[in-house]
């Protein structure tokens, strides 16, 4: 299977703003890649670019080593499932699924035998002669997806393919894409907004932000191992809470004081801060995801007083959402031990898991 | 109860309305037509009764002469002229038509919007003006009184219209449609027969239609450049008068020649002018 490269890809639709800005991304030969990002972030452009629909302004992208830029999508033998599904209105679904067959000059009988064949395996066998129009969102996606791999293709784009179906379809169709990905092990290029549907469905996702690739890596790295500020707030169910913080430097111990809390730091993780020289440059925040955050009602030293404001009941978990004069944070404690609004309480973070950024957002304390 | 009675009563009122509305529109546009076919079946002393009869034995004489007036001159000639020249230039309009007006419709360039609007300001002067110059164009290349001459004529006056209508329906075509074939292996080429004139039909068989007519109808140019061999039947109906007082009755079997062909052409392709082809496409 392929493996694509993005070496240093920009593309500007005019000359002053950049869509995407020096990209650079391997994709390994087999593996499925998932794209994730803010609306308007460039990931359309960035696919677009890969299958040949639209230039690249600068850079290179490469699959096996050979260079594509030049290369017209035609000639690329990429398999594309779009957003809109882009079925052939005036052709039925069998035609539509033809369609990547016959444009290879594949006989008619071979061609019957493989639309009858993917047909099967998305259950729409008895749509065959219905008009796109006539389909549900669900039965056209599931077209699109059939159309792209009808032939044995070793490359798939999709571009949020399943973005304009409700939840429980899904679901559904996430498990048949992973389960065809299995099945053929083809390069995956997958866009989507949807981090759940990021981390269920492929190997590694790669976050975007403003044009720029900001990290790659599995769901529990972008979570616990940010490299910035944005990741760790885009990245996450619950919003992660940011309070301003500094470190304490005349105690006899490092300490690490958000708001009134004083929290003491283990000497490895004070010595990585004293390694970045990035700390004495002023402003640092704290990053705390709710999860690490644990309520009491007694006061301490290492604890943020703080006053509840809601209570979001999630399942057999609540987020209390509580304020204080360093700002809000979030905390997902169980249901039955929930605090109530108007409540004051003690917020104790685990240090372990406390993200810091410095004044131009970075994790001063990834690990690399 | 009674605003129910009420409603019905109006809905049937506006119905009975709305009918008798249509029945005078058809009937004001067909009366000609009925005039024009029953005087075309009269006998001689039929069309001129006084007062005109309603009910008469209806006689072929009159389209048995319409074919060998003028000295034995067949009408088939001339409508065969019009048919010839009517689908030689309505196929050349449409067809090179649709690809300039893809072009234009999916390669923009410096200027492009200009050059579409150039090319409908083709047809901002009534033909009437450059009559005379096109006619010696013609004479100085020998192509007065041929096919050909009426063909390109009739070519180049319905291309820009042509152009401009396609061009609008191309652009509403979904991108991605076109997008998806590309990246399942078709050439821009295909794509363009294969995609996007199937989507377009509607407006295929709406510039068609106005072309067809145009060059059927059309009668100044013709009537200066053709003298014989390439005359078409309007040329022909105007020669009626002048050759031989007025034979009203051959003189309705052609008319009746001029607008049946067009009729039917247009009939034939009504049926593609319909809208929404590209429903269900995206979304
Ligand atoms: N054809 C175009 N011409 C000009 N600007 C464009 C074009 N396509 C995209 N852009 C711009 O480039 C930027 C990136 O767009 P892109 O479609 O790649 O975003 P995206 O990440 O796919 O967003 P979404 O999640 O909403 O689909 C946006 O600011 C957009 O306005
Ligand atoms: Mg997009």
């Amino acid at each position: 299977m392929p493996r694509i490269e993005f070496d240093n890809v920009s593309k500007r639709y005019a000359p002053s703003s950049a869509a995407v800005e020096n990209l650079s991304l391997t994709i390994e030969d087999g593996s499925f890649l998932c794209v994730l990002g803010p609306s308007g972030c460039g990931k359309s452009s960035t696919l677009r670019m890969l299958a040949g629909l639209e230039s690249i302004t600068e850079g290179e992208i490469r699959v096996d080593g050979k260079r594509y830029n030049e290369l017209k999508a035609q000639s690329r033998d990429f398999a594309m499932v779009f957003e809109n599904y882009a079925l052939y209105p005036h052709l039925d679904v069998y035609g539509n699924l033809a369609m990547p067959l016959a444009a290879r000059k594949m006989p008619r009988q071979e061609i019957a035998r493989r639309v009858e064949e993917i047909a099967n395996t998305l259950q729409i066998s008895d749509q065959l002669r219905k008009k796109p129009r006539q389909l549900s969102g669900g039965q056209r996606q599931r077209v699109g997806l059939g159309r792209a791999i009808i032939r044995d293709t070793r490359t798939f784009l999709m571009d949020e393919p399943l973005g304009h179906l409700e939840a429980y379809l899904r679901q559904q169709l996430r498990t048949e894409i992973r389960r065809l990905h299995e099945e053929l092990g083809a390069t995956t290029f997958y866009i989507t907004h949807d981090q759940e549907e990021a981390a269920a469905i492929s190997d590694r996702i790669a976050v975007m932000s403003e044009g720029r690739l900001q990290q790659t890596g599995d769901l529990l790295t972008l979570l616990d191992n940010p490299v910035n500020r944005f990741v760790a707030e885009f990245i996450g169910n619950l919003p992660i809470s940011i309070l301003p913080a500094s470190i304490a430097s005349n105690a006899a111990s490092p300490e690490l004081s958000v708001g009134d809390a004083r929290i003491p730091f283990s000497e490895r993780r004070a010595s990585e801060i004293a390694d970045s020289t990035r700390v004495a440059a002023g402003r640092l925040e704290a990053g705390v995801r709710p999860d690490a955050v644990t309520l009491h009602e007694e006061s301490a030293r290492h604890r943020l007083p703080l006053r509840v404001s809601v209570v979001e009941p999630v399942g057999d978990m609540a987020v209390i959402v509580a304020d204080g004069p360093a700002g809000r944070l979030r905390a997902a404690v169980p249901s039955d031990s929930a605090p109530s609004p108007g409540n004051s309480v003690h917020a104790e973070f685990d240090a372990s898991r406390i993200l810091l950024f410095d004044g131009d957002g970075r994790n001063i304390l990834r690990k690399t | 109860m009674t605003s129910n009675s009420q409603v019905a009563a109006q809905f049937s009122l506006r119905a009975v309305l709305a009918l008798g509305a249509a029945c005078v529109v058809v009937g004001f546009s067909l009366f000609p037509l009925y005039i024009m076919i029953t005087t075309a079946l009269k006998s001689e002393s039929d069309i001129f009764s006084w007062p005109p009869t309603w009910t008469f034995e209806p006689t072929l004489q009159a389209f048995k002469n319409a074919f060998l007036l003028f000295g034995g001159q067949n009408v088939l000639v001339f409508l065969f002229n019009s048919v010839l020249i009517t689908a030689a230039s309505t196929v050349l309009a449409v067809g090179l038509g649709s690809m300039a007006a893809y072009a234009l419709a999916r390669f923009p360039f410096r200027g492009s919007k200009h050059l579409a609007f150039f090319i409908l300001s083709t047809r901002f002067a009534p033909p009437v003006a450059f009559i005379v110059p096109i006619y010696l164009m013609f004479r100085s290349v020998g192509l007065i009184d041929t096919h050909l001459a009426l063909i390109l004529f009739y070519t180049s006056m319905n291309l820009s219209f042509v152009i401009w209508v396609l061009r609008g329906f191309f652009a509403d075509i979904p991108i991605e449609l076109e997008e998806a074939a590309l990246v399942d292996g078709y050439t821009r080429w295909q794509v363009f027969l294969r995609i996007a004139l199937p989507l377009v039909r509607p407006g295929l068989a709406a510039t068609a239609i106005l072309s067809a007519v145009f060059a059927w109808n059309e009668f100044l140019l013709a009537n200066i450049i053709t003298q014989r061999d390439a005359a078409t039947i309007p040329v022909y109906l105007s020669g009626f008068s002048a050759s031989m007082g007025i034979a009203w009755g051959e003189y309705m079997a052609v008319g009746f020649f001029a607008v049946a062909p067009i009729m039917i052409f247009t009939l034939f392709l009504q049926r593609h002018l319909v809208r929404g082809l590209t429903f269900g496409a995206v979304r």
